[in-house]
């Protein structure tokens, strides 16, 4: 694993061209209240342009606090972040982000919405707005234009909060847990759209899930997060797969290898909840 | 398939082939004579069975959900068992200590009185006048301080322990020290309201601020949000409905300043009326002036629950 960071551990980092990796974790650590809590443990990681990469584990892993570094909402205690070889030094439009939480904002209407963040980079009324129409339509929400998110139910909003994200043509899509709050079957659907989208925008994305199921069916690679401190536990390509995406879900559970994955994470999660102390 | 297609050779049940398993799905159904139509999609049966009766609301029912007719009469229920009681009370003092408590028509006579004949009007609009000058004065240095604490950790830490303080201190031990400064102005009296609002004003609005979902926050930052538009396009939008409310319950305590604020070098105003009445006993007028504030004060907090549902007609319900 470290080997595909480091090819050459002599060589110096800093001449390596980086502008093809979308995002490389460099050796960060993150602490808080000083030096008193580690959250995130010496990590290293690179990755693949137009891959879904899914950071699983236990709660309290790191999973979510890496993909906040990534974001630029909170800065690594060490080492460093790099996006297209820029170094994050804080968020910006080019790594989208959705939240766990119903972001979208609610005195906004659907199309007010999604264009907002075109709005306040200067696109123009018209240009924004033939925009946010084509997003809706992605998220198939074209008939809520007018409606405020106070009407929208769960799902609805989320969707709103992903196509203003997508509106902005994002580099990096960064998910944070996006289908946490919602019932088991919406969530299933969010989960179909989602592949659907990222096939059709070609989009760098990382999501970040509890759900062993979601992250099979949406990951190209899995990345097993570790608790106390957070470290990667593991490293898994998705190969059943075949480097393919399926628009439903269930073709994709009857695939060989499905079965071996599922279980295998499962495992491994029962090792995590069992086998420390917290 | 479609609508127009003949429905009499339609199976039921539609075979899907998904990958190596084959799972039957029900698609699609033709009533016919095995298949009696079923309540499904927009078609919804007669009910067959007896209504179901649940047990009737009753005073004690919890929580539960009365219909508006029910409210509004129990609303006047409490109004005429308030007035009655004050209207036995009369009744029921001896006669040399009931002109202490007059009925409640003769408030409403000594109200009509003042209107009419003792230019009640204009003290009516002076006090008006008071609180609404000062509360707007609170209110434009409250509501963006209190943002701005609720945006800026510094700022905060700079005013925060002062301002609290403040609020410990009475608004009314301020009147000498007013006095002494502005004498027997309008600044004085209006002085008084300003201190009674700003302070509480101020961590209220810190308050609202601070419960914007921080993820509204990172959204807008994520997508490139200036500090600016982050204060002012996300914060202070978010946070207005719940402004809006503080600031109608910061109204109130202005309205129950009034009296105090008026009690020295006063001649005009509703609380100046009040206060001369008292040196000469006259009961109803006090009175006539506890409920000219009463009423104002109502009328104040409609205004704000009107505005507030009209401005922000994307937030859900107001509280308190």
């Amino acid at each position: 694993m470290k080997d595909t960071i480091h090819p050459n551990p002599g060589e110096n980092v800093v001449e390596e061209d980086l502008s093809a990796i979308p995002v490389r974790v460099d050796q960060v650590t993150k602490q808080y209240f000083g030096d008193k809590f580690t959250a995130v443990d010496n990590v290293s990681l690179d990755l693949k342009e137009n891959q879904i990469t899914a950071f699983i584990g236990p709660s309290g892993c790191g999973k979510t606090v890496t993909l906040r570094l990534i974001a630029g909402l909170e800065y690594p205690s060490f080492g460093r972040i790099t996006c297209f070889g820029e170094t994050v030094r804080g968020p910006g439009p080019e790594r989208g982000m959705i939240f766990q939480a119903y972001t979208s904002f609610p005195w906004l209407t659907g199309l007010e919405n999604v264009a907002y963040g075109l709005k306040i980079n200067g696109v123009g009324k018209e240009e924004r707005e033939e925009k946010a129409r084509k997003m809706l339509k992605l998220v198939h929400l074209e008939k809520f234009e007018k409606t405020l998110p106070k009407e929208m139910s769960g799902g609805m909003k989320q969707r709103v909060a992903i196509a203003r994200t997508l509106a902005q043509n994002p580099k990096l899509l960064l998910m944070d847990e996006p289908f946490g709050a919602l019932d088991a079957q919406v969530r299933w659907e969010m989960q179909e759209m989602m592949i659907e989208i990222i096939e059709r925008e070609r989009k760098t994305v990382v999501t970040v899930t509890h759900d062993i199921g979601e992250a099979i069916y949406l990951a190209d690679r899995i990345i097993f997060f570790t608790r106390q401190p957070g470290k990667i536990k593991a490293d898994i390509p998705v190969e059943f797969k075949g480097g393919r995406r399926y628009p439903r879900k269930e073709e994709m559970m009857l695939l060989p290898g499905y079965v071996e994955l599922e279980t295998r994470l499962f495992a491994m999660m029962r090792e995590e909840i069992h086998g420390r102390v917290s | 398939m479609s609508a127009d297609e003949p429905t009499k050779d339609i199976p039921c049940e539609v075979v899907e082939n998904l990958g190596a398993a084959a799972i039957t799905v029900r698609k699609e159904c033709t009533p016919t004579e095995q298949n009696p139509p079923m309540a499904v999609g927009n078609h919804i049966s007669t009910p067959t069975a007896p209504r179901f009766h649940p047990p009737p609301t009753t005073f004690w029912s919890l929580r539960a959900r009365l219909p508006q007719r029910r409210i509004s009469i129990l609303g006047i229920v409490g109004a005429l068992m308030f007035f009655g009681l004050w209207e036995t009370g009369h009744y029921f003092l001896p006669a040399e200590k009931a002109r202490f408590l007059p009925t409640v028509e003769d408030v409403f006579k000594t109200l009509f009185y003042l209107f009419l004949d003792k230019g009640y009007t204009r003290d009516v609009l002076v006090s008006c006048y008071r609180i609404f000058v000062s509360f707007f004065a609170a209110c434009i240095i409250a509501v963006p301080l209190g943002i701005g604490m609720g945006c800026f950790a510094s700022l905060r830490a700079l005013v925060n322990p002062t301002a609290s303080g403040w609020r410990y201190l009475p608004a009314t031990s301020f009147i000498p020290l007013l006095l002494v400064w502005f004498g027997p102005t309008d600044l004085a009296k209006m002085g008084v309201l300003w201190i009674g609002v700003l302070f509480f004003l101020l961590a209220l609005v810190l308050d609202n601020t601070e419960a914007v979902l921080p993820e509204l926050v990172e959204a807008a930052l994520t997508m490139g949000a200036s500090r600016k538009e982050v204060v002012l396009g996300v914060v202070t939008r978010a946070a207005a409905p719940a402004i809006m409310d503080s600031m109608r319950n910061m109204i109130a305590v202005g309205w129950t300043y009034l009296v105090i604020a008026e009690i020295v070098g006063a001649n005009e105003g509703i609380g100046a009326v009040m206060m001369r009445a008292g040196r000469f006993l006259h009961v109803d007028i006090i009175m006539a002036g506890i409920l000219t504030i009463g009423i104002l004060g109502v009328l104040t907090d409609v205004a704000f629950r009107l505005a507030r549902t009209y401005l922000f007609r994307w937030a859900v319900a107001q509280r308190g």
